[in-house]
């Protein structure tokens, strides 16, 4: 017998059950329109949570210290910065803060009187060896030089004038911001206006970076940001100091430095002390709740429809069970009887897949709308399917057992 | 009849029980899961201040240039040193506050007690009386402390269990930011959810641990910022709290009724006017005066992922309907026996469909006290996630009723169609069968 042979007295028959048909695929359907944005989203969340920021996160830390005036804090930047250096196993040492610690973005304007801004990168900020700490890649021009940095007094301590040009940092861009501001020719050289602490400043392109995001929220301009230094000494600077380990050595490294930055500003407080993996994770706390819960409810979407087919299932074995009986006397053998009910959803689960999956894209094309959602790929559709078609078999095996197991005597039966 | 309809339904239960108890079981899942996500969404979007929310007010004026690039046509959300000093005088509230947030270096006066940094909130007078904040020991400080700029301070239960051990701190000192400051006040941990009050510091954040005045605050020894202060025109000093081109002072205002917002509003107008023709405004009076639900509103509070979760949780709860449709359809019709009988015995079909309707509501019902707990289950799950809103996240007795209404009628409205099947039913056909 061939298999459409099978199949058609199959479609037939189930011509006589429409509403039952009709409902179980309908059940499907909505599942599996469900089931995918759910998995799509969860997919979304985790693969945001291993985007790497671009710089070498195993190895980099941050303290934040805070100075009290009026205690005794002996330190300044410079000398801040020559203890955490000193720390056997750090490997370098800045002023400023890491990705994914609060960085702020800035408006980058082609001149200083203009009104629309160029596009608003993050702007990652800190004294000079801040590239040196965070393993900034220059993949074209150069890395910043201490000799080239303006001073932080001798420029933002002087608030009395000065044009932005008079101003001017050594910047380096990422790619994507260097690609979207200079399509069609070099970044390098190229001078860029914005503000600092509310202070209009320029910026001069001598390098195009690798990718360095600040923040990982899944837009692409994640990806565009500004690195730029200044040069510390002498002044009393509280705020985050990040260093950066000989490879593997952070944990060890991590409290000596603390310790030593303590000692050399007894007033400080040292408000937090954090590696960039605790910034991490920190960062997706939320995203990791909201991926258990929708973890729950579809286990719950699964449970509850394998419920519904089984049951369905169990109703129509009961109903049938005189048809049954007469096949099994007219010389069906218990696998004809097990592979019929088989058959049987496979085509009723199969019709609810595929309007499933229309469902499903039409959903995920509301919730872009509506939530900014990115546009479903066939992915986790094709895995949802081939799992709905597992669940409607594993939920009708019990009762296609149990009809294969009718004795072909209740044919004589009444009812 | 009813009764006996009940009756009925409990004999059909214990004919089908594991089809019934599949039924109920798909109910309370789909009713628990949604429930679940509808109380987070629930309390995220709830009101924080249910009592008061009603007369709070958040006015805001703007003082920006004329011509500012990309400027947003909504006037800032917060206000700048010149224009909170003057709105907290302007007349026509019933009362007002003037707040901002900090961390300030903290220690108790004890020699050698730690220092640590501690959320601050800076704010006027009248603050704990309009907010309706509940105090532990002591009072408030005075209008008159918050003129003197007197050292005073409140503490919250949690800071004085650390720093006092919970006792009737009122009188004792505490040294904050290198000065001594006096106990007035201890009040509750008071949290409302959204931190409607100041929302650019975090809707969900951590609430402060102590409270002092403002204007005390202000005169502290060293500028440990303001809050998160908006700028705008690159100008020079923005770090200065009095510059005229930073925002960061949150106020609010109490209004009693529709007139008093009418009359503030119009004193606003009048204000930016005055401000205007004084040469500080440059534009037009553009002044908002929001109610506290309205701000939330516009602020966009709720985070758009849990607004989604919204949406998911009435995806379950349809897929469950649907599941429970087809789980009815196949209950009733095996009962077609039986409801041959009983119309050939003469029972209208009204009479089954009602009867039907009956069971599908008891199922329903089974379905919502099950999953009633179900749903508690699932928000503690809620709560031991680390995310700042867990901790809010419970079930009260308002949601527990609509859980269980929401069970019942779904379940009604799952039991129609196949009730009305079932009603069809010809009573010779099926006897003729028996």
């Amino acid at each position: 017998m061939s298999p459409i042979d099978s199949i058609r007295p199959i479609v037939r028959a189930l011509r006589s059950h429409r509403a039952a048909a009709l409902l179980l695929a309908l059940e499907i359907a909505l599942t599996l329109a469900v089931l995918c944005n759910l998995m799509f989203i969860v997919a979304g969340n985790l693969q945001r949570a291993r985007t790497p920021t671009g710089t070498d996160e195993a190895d980099i830390a941050v303290i934040q210290s805070i100075g009290v005036i009026g205690e005794d804090n002996p330190g300044t930047a410079g000398s801040n910065l020559a203890t955490l250096q000193s720390v056997p196993g750090v490997a370098a040492a800045a002023f400023g803060a890491p990705p994914l610690w609060r960085v702020d973005r800035a408006a980058l304007f082609a001149s200083p009187d203009a009104e629309q801004p160029l596009a608003r990168p993050y702007l990652l900020n800190g004294s000079q060896g801040l590239n040196r700490t965070l393993g900034t890649r220059v993949i074209q021009g150069r890395d910043l030089q201490d000799a080239e940095l303006p001073g932080l007094m001798s420029t933002f301590g002087d608030t009395s004038g000065g044009s932005a040009d008079t101003r001017q940092f050594p910047a380096l861009l990422t790619q994507a911001l260097a690609e979207q501001l200079y399509p069609t020719q070099s970044a390098l050289g190229k001078v860029l206006y914005t503000n600092m602490w509310g202070t209009p400043i320029s910026l001069r392109v001598v390098g195009v970076i690798a990718p360095l995001r600040a923040a990982i929220t899944g837009h692409p301009d994640d990806a565009m940001a500004v690195v730029t230094e200044f040069k510390v000494a002498g002044e009393g600077l509280g705020g985050g100091y990040m260093l950066r380990s000989q490879p593997g050595q952070l944990a060890q490294v991590l409290p000596l430095a603390a310790k030593a930055l303590q000692q050399a500003n007894p007033g400080h407080v040292q408000q937090m002390v954090k590696t960039m993996a605790q910034l991490r994770e920190d960062t997706f706390r939320g995203d990791t709740a909201l991926n258990r819960m929708l973890a729950g409810i579809m286990v719950i979407l699964l449970t509850v429809t394998a419920l519904g087919v089984g049951g369905l299932a169990s109703f129509w074995v009961q109903q049938r069970t005189r048809q049954i009986g007469i096949r099994r006397a007219l010389g069906a053998t218990r696998t004809d009887i097990l592979r019929y009910f088989q058959i049987e959803n496979f085509l009723i689960v199969g019709a609810g897949v595929v309007a499933g999956a229309l469902l499903a894209f039409a959903l995920n094309q509301w919730l872009m709308q509506r939530f900014e959602l990115e546009r479903l790929s066939a992915v986790p559709v094709l895995i949802a399917v081939v799992a709905m078609w597992l669940l409607g078999q594993l939920a009708v095996l019990g009762p296609a057992l149990r009809a294969a197991a009718i004795p072909p005597v209740v044919a004589t039966r009444s009812t | 009849m009813l009764a006996y309809y009940c009756h009925l339904a409990l004999r059909s239960f214990r004919r089908h029980r594991v089809l019934t108890a599949l039924m109920v079981l798909a109910i309370a899942l789909g009713i628990g899961a949604s429930m679940t996500m509808l109380t987070v969404l629930h309390n995220l979007s709830g009101n924080p201040l249910p009592t008061r929310s009603a007369v709070l007010f958040h006015p805001q004026v703007d003082p920006r240039p004329a011509r500012l690039p990309g400027a947003d046509p909504e006037p800032p959300d917060d206000l700048t040193w010149q224009d909170a000093v003057n709105l907290y005088a302007l007349p026509g509230a019933t009362r007002r506050v003037l707040t901002s947030t900090n961390w300030l270096p903290t220690r108790a006066d004890a020699p050698g007690s730690a220092l640590a940094m501690m959320d601050t909130r800076a704010t006027t007078a009248d603050m704990f009386a309009m907010f309706g904040v509940p105090f532990v020991y002591g009072t408030g400080w005075s209008q008159a402390d918050d003129e003197q700029r007197a050292l005073v301070v409140v503490l919250t239960r949690s800071l004085n269990d650390t720093l006092f051990g919970g006792a009737d701190s009122v009188g004792r000192t505490l040294v904050i930011a290198t000065k001594v400051f006096r106990v007035v006040g201890v009040v509750e941990d008071w949290n409302p959810q959204p931190r409607f009050y100041d929302l650019g510091s975090g809707a969900f954040s951590e609430p402060a641990k102590l409270y002092m005045p403002f204007f005390t605050w202000l005169d502290l020894p060293q500028d440990y910022g303001y809050g998160p202060m908006a700028c705008w025109d690159h100008g020079d000093g923005t770090h200065d709290p009095k510059a005229p081109n930073c925002t960061w002072a949150q106020f609010w205002v109490q209004l009693d009724d529709a007139t008093q917002v009418a009359a503030y509003r119009q004193r606003l107008e009048n204000y930016s006017a005055q401000q205007h023709q004084l040469g500080r405004f440059q534009r037009a009076p553009n002044v908002r005066v929001r109610g506290l639900l309205e701000w939330l509103d516009y602020k966009r509070v709720v985070p758009s992922l849990v607004r989604m979760q919204a949406w998911i949780a009435l995806g379950v709860l349809l897929v469950c309907l649907v599941n429970a449709v087809g789980l009815l359809v196949s209950k009733f019709s095996r009962k077609a026996g039986e409801v041959g009988v009983r119309r050939a015995l003469g029972a209208s079909r009204r009479a089954v469909f009602i009867q039907c309707l009956v069971e599908a509501g008891l199922i329903g019902l089974a379905g919502g006290l099950l999953g009633a707990p179900l749903a508690w289950l699932g928000l503690w799950m809620v709560r031991q996630q680390p995310v700042p809103y867990a901790a809010q996240v419970g079930l009260d007795a308002p949601m527990l009723g609509f859980a269980l209404l929401t069970a019942m009628v779904a379940a009604l409205a799952a039991g129609v169609w196949p009730a009305w099947r079932a009603a069809r039913i010809a009573p010779a056909l099926q006897v003729k069968s028996l």
